[in-house]
């Protein structure tokens, strides 16, 4: 990966007023992170954290009330920067009286290709989202994961450097978000920088290099994964088969029959559960270690508190 | 998958072909259109029987009907079309998809009003093909029609402009009451200079003056009584409006760029 | 886009639309009715009209043509003189069809004469290169009856430009129908020797200057035998005491050649031969 950021975001503020000037609304207060070259960013949050806003600040869609913004080098919407940029919107509709080859055609002249060359890559892309065999389909017709793929088609057409993605997984079902997973870790592959907005955070775990967490326009946690995930506490939940011991009984989360999941807070605990459970005529069915994961963290900075997260397995 | 990077950005002119030729494409694959145009084809061949309702000179009322009938079809499609061409984009949020490549938000202006005006030019085509047909069956020469179809397209020109100006800035149904007030106002312009001679000195009548120019004086543009009645247009006339159609759609597209490179998309 | 390129096509814009709209002004300085402020129906319609003001012309005649083809309707041309000579002249003064069948309706059917010259009039008007009104209206005026009026709405007609040669002989006709041979003669001459009129108007001419030139004469004749009855009492014994008496400078010939009969004892004259030979 190399040093230097692709997105570079400090201090942006951006505020919407309401019809009239009446009605004042944050969106982005404060905001402030780097995407580098080569990685795969995840700007999380939930909705209204402003994830969106800001992907369109990074693009000249909106500009910032204040602070400042560098998207490879250059100020968001220079048309220089923007040729090396792909983007894919947050449910994305596109002309619906073209086809998928139209569409994409459409876009190659936007990005001043020869007619040889632009063939040549609406050929490439669509293969290489899956839509070949589709491309003379007018896109009424098509299904909402074929949309969506038509958009990442779209994103990737012209071989951007950094590709910037608004909830690319959204309505996908498993085998649609697979397919985009494989296409983000690809792009990453070739050395391309990725950023996406996410509210899922199963993909971020297993995609990002380092995500933000953003709550309310506000940054609350910035950095890898791993760094983020192991200050969080760990804990283990032992399944138990037969009677219970005593001292845990108030530890017990659920019970199936015989079974009984029991959560222990520390190694400590651990040791002394699977010593007086055989004393009680019991048996140690299973042992899980236990971090918090990103969505407990999230759920944690969002204000939800983690013991019903914890109840789950 | 070539590693070769394009990062190119468009030159103005493939750009705006490219915005335009999609925008005819789309209006072109619009059913309405098509009802709109079967409408007005029927107007004119129906033109036919109501000839032989009438005294004297029969292609009078065709000719009449067939230019007014291309007059006012062209004015609808400028209108529903127009105000709707720019709306949809932001609405229907293709407009962030195609502001996040490298073109800039003039291009995509002057793209859509150039599709549009295809659109409007291709109406009129065929409707005075149709309505040549039908005077040929009178033996009489479509000719003397041709400036005054001419000038309804720089008419329309005029007014296309106004509607991808007011829809860049607010909702399909503003913006066609807009252009419609706009469409009226142009057809009294006379009225403005004629209360200009009529107020007494002073600043009111300037302020009328200064409005019947600014008006889109579409009364002047209007040829289609010359032209029925077969009186010699003057070249120099049709230049003139031609030169101040082109003059006035170009300065209202300038301000619809204007205008559209501040806006900002929220949703 | 940069600024000055901005300022720079606005500029040129609005240039163009100055000089465009500068040349339209000049060449008319005023479309529509100079007299807005009256308003009268007609402008109503034509402001309504917007720009279709052809159309709406067609329109209200086409109505008109149905509701005036109603003959059971009572006072059905209470209003024809406002229809076909305000409403839709205002619409489209060049609307010469309308002129004309307002201007029929009224006179035959309305039997005003009036009412229909003065639509007829302001087709003219409107119209100055048309002879079609014209000509209509001289025919309506000889058939209710005014000849003369009738010979006065052809010099009209003859002088438009394309006037077909008919009109100057149906002219010279009039004229002799509102009962002024000579002067009828002298039009009838003035076509024969007009090198631009077409063989058939020679020929009507030639037969009309003999007829004309027979009645000129006879009517010569029967004044100067009624002075010499008045002078003397008695009826003259030959025409030629006519011309000593110089009641007459001439004895006229006759154009078929074969003398006026004249009968002494009744004091008539009459044409010569009663029965001819071939065509004259």
């Amino acid at each position: 990966m190399g040093a230097e950021p692709v997105v570079e975001l400090r201090d942006v503020v951006k505020v919407f007023h309401g019809h009239l000037g009446f009605g004042r609304f944050v969106a982005v207060d404060g905001l402030g992170f780097e995407v580098r070259r080569g990685e795969v960013f995840g700007l999380l949050g939930p909705n209204g954290a402003g994830k969106t806003t800001t992907l369109k600040l990074l693009l000249g869609l909106l500009r910032p009330d204040s602070g400042s913004i560098r998207v490879l080098g250059a100020l968001p919407g220079e048309p220089a920067s923007l040729a090396r940029i792909g983007f894919l919107p947050e449910q994305p509709y596109f002309y619906d009286y073209l086809t998928g080859e139209e569409f994409l055609d459409f876009y190659g002249r936007l990005h001043g290709m020869s007619a040889g060359e632009r063939s040549r890559r609406v050929a490439e892309t669509l293969e290489r989202v899956g839509l070949r065999d589709r491309a003379r389909v007018a896109l009424r017709k098509f299904s909402k994961g074929m949309v969506q793929r038509l958009g990442l088609a779209q994103a990737i057409l012209h071989d951007p450097e950094l590709v910037i993605l608004d909830e690319p997984m959204s309505g996908l079902d498993p085998v649609g978000r697979r397919e985009v997973r494989d296409l983000i870790l690809d792009l990453r592959a070739r050395g391309r920088s990725v950023l996406f907005s996410s509210h899922i955070l199963q993909d971020a775990e297993v995609l990002c290099d380092r995500v933000a967490i953003a709550v309310r326009g506000r940054l609350r946690h910035l950095g890898t994964l791993d760094d983020m995930l192991s200050r969080a506490p760990r804990w283990f939940e032992v399944q138990v088969a037969g009677p219970v011991p005593a001292e845990w009984t108030g530890e017990r989360r659920s019970a199936q029959g015989e079974l009984t999941l029991i959560r222990v807070p520390d190694v400590e605990a651990l040791g002394r559960l699977l010593a007086a459970v055989p004393g009680d005529g019991g048996r140690v069915v299973s042992v899980w270690p236990r971090r918090e994961s990103l969505e407990d963290l999230f759920l944690r900075e969002v204000g939800v508190s983690t013991e019903a997260a914890g109840d789950r397995r | 998958m070539s590693t070769a990077r394009t990062a190119a950005v468009p030159g103005w002119l493939p750009a705006i072909s490219a915005i335009a030729r999609n925008t005819f494409r789309e209006a072109v694959r619009d059913r309405v259109l098509y009802l709109m145009l079967a409408f007005a084809l029927l107007m004119i061949l129906a033109s036919r029987f109501l000839a032989m309702l009438t005294v004297g000179s029969e292609t009078k009322i065709i000719k009449d009907l067939g230019l007014s009938a291309i007059s006012v079809f062209g004015l609808l499609t400028a209108v529903f079309v127009g105000v709707s061409l720019v709306f949809k984009e932001i609405d229907k949020r293709t407009i962030y998809t195609l502001l996040a490549n490298p073109v800039r938000r003039w291009q995509f202006v002057t793209g859509k009003y150039a599709g549009l005006l295809s659109v409007l030019t291709l109406n009129a085509v065929v409707m005075f093909a149709v309505l040549t047909v039908v005077l040929w069956t009178y033996g009489e020469s479509p000719a003397p029609l041709v400036p005054a179809v001419a000038l309804i397209l720089v008419e329309l020109s005029i007014v296309a402009a106004i509607a991808i100006l007011l829809s860049s800035y607010t909702n399909p149904m503003l913006a066609a009451l807009g252009t419609v007030a706009a469409y009226v106002a142009g057809h009294l312009s006379w009225s403005f200079e004629l209360l200009a001679r009529r107020i007494p000195e002073g600043s009111g009548r300037g302020l009328v003056r200064v409005l019947s120019w600014l008006v889109p004086n579409l009364d002047r543009l209007d040829l289609k009584a010359l032209a029925v009645h077969g009186v010699p247009i003057p070249a120099g006339q049709v230049g003139y409006a031609v030169l101040y159609g082109l003059g006035y759609a170009i300065a209202v597209l300038v301000l619809a760029c204007v205008v559209f490179e501040r806006r900002e998309f929220r949703a | 886009m940069s600024r000055i390129a901005t300022c720079a096509v606005l500029a040129a814009g609005l240039a163009c639309a100055a000089v465009g709209l500068a040349g339209l002004r000049a060449a008319e300085p005023s479309p529509g009715s100079a007299e807005l402020l009256y308003l009268p129906n007609g402008r109503h319609l034509r402001l309504a009209s917007s720009g279709h003001a052809s159309l709406a012309a067609d329109a209200v005649y086409l109505w008109a043509i149905q509701y005036y083809s109603n003959y059971e309707r009572s006072d059905r041309h209470q209003y024809v003189e406002h229809v076909f000579g305000t409403v839709i002249p205002e619409l489209d003064p060049r609307f010469v069809d309308a002129y004309a069948l307002g201007g029929m309706i009224l006179a035959i059917e309305a039997r005003d004469l009036d009412a229909a010259l003065r639509v007829f009039d302001r087709g003219i008007r409107e119209n100055p290169a048309d002879w079609l009104l014209p000509y209509t209206a001289a025919w309506e005026c000889y058939f209710a009856g005014r000849p003369a009026l009738a010979s006065r709405y052809l010099d009209e007609a003859v002088a438009k430009p394309g006037a077909p040669s008919l009109i100057a002989r149906n002219r010279a006709g009039m004229v002799e129908r509102a009962g002024d041979p000579r002067a009828a003669w002298r039009l009838w001459k003035e076509l024969s020797e007009d090198p631009a009129s077409d063989e058939t108007t020679r020929a009507v001419a030639r037969g009309r200057i003999a007829d004309l030139q027979q009645r000129i004469d006879l009517e010569d004749l029967r004044a100067a035998i009624a002075s010499y009855r008045a002078a003397h009492g008695r009826n003259p014994r030959a025409l030629d005491v006519l011309v000593a008496d110089g009641l007459l400078p001439a004895i006229p010939a006759a154009p078929d050649g074969t003398g006026y009969r004249y009968e002494p004892d009744t004091g008539e004259v009459g044409a010569g031969a009663t029965r001819v030979l071939g065509d004259r």
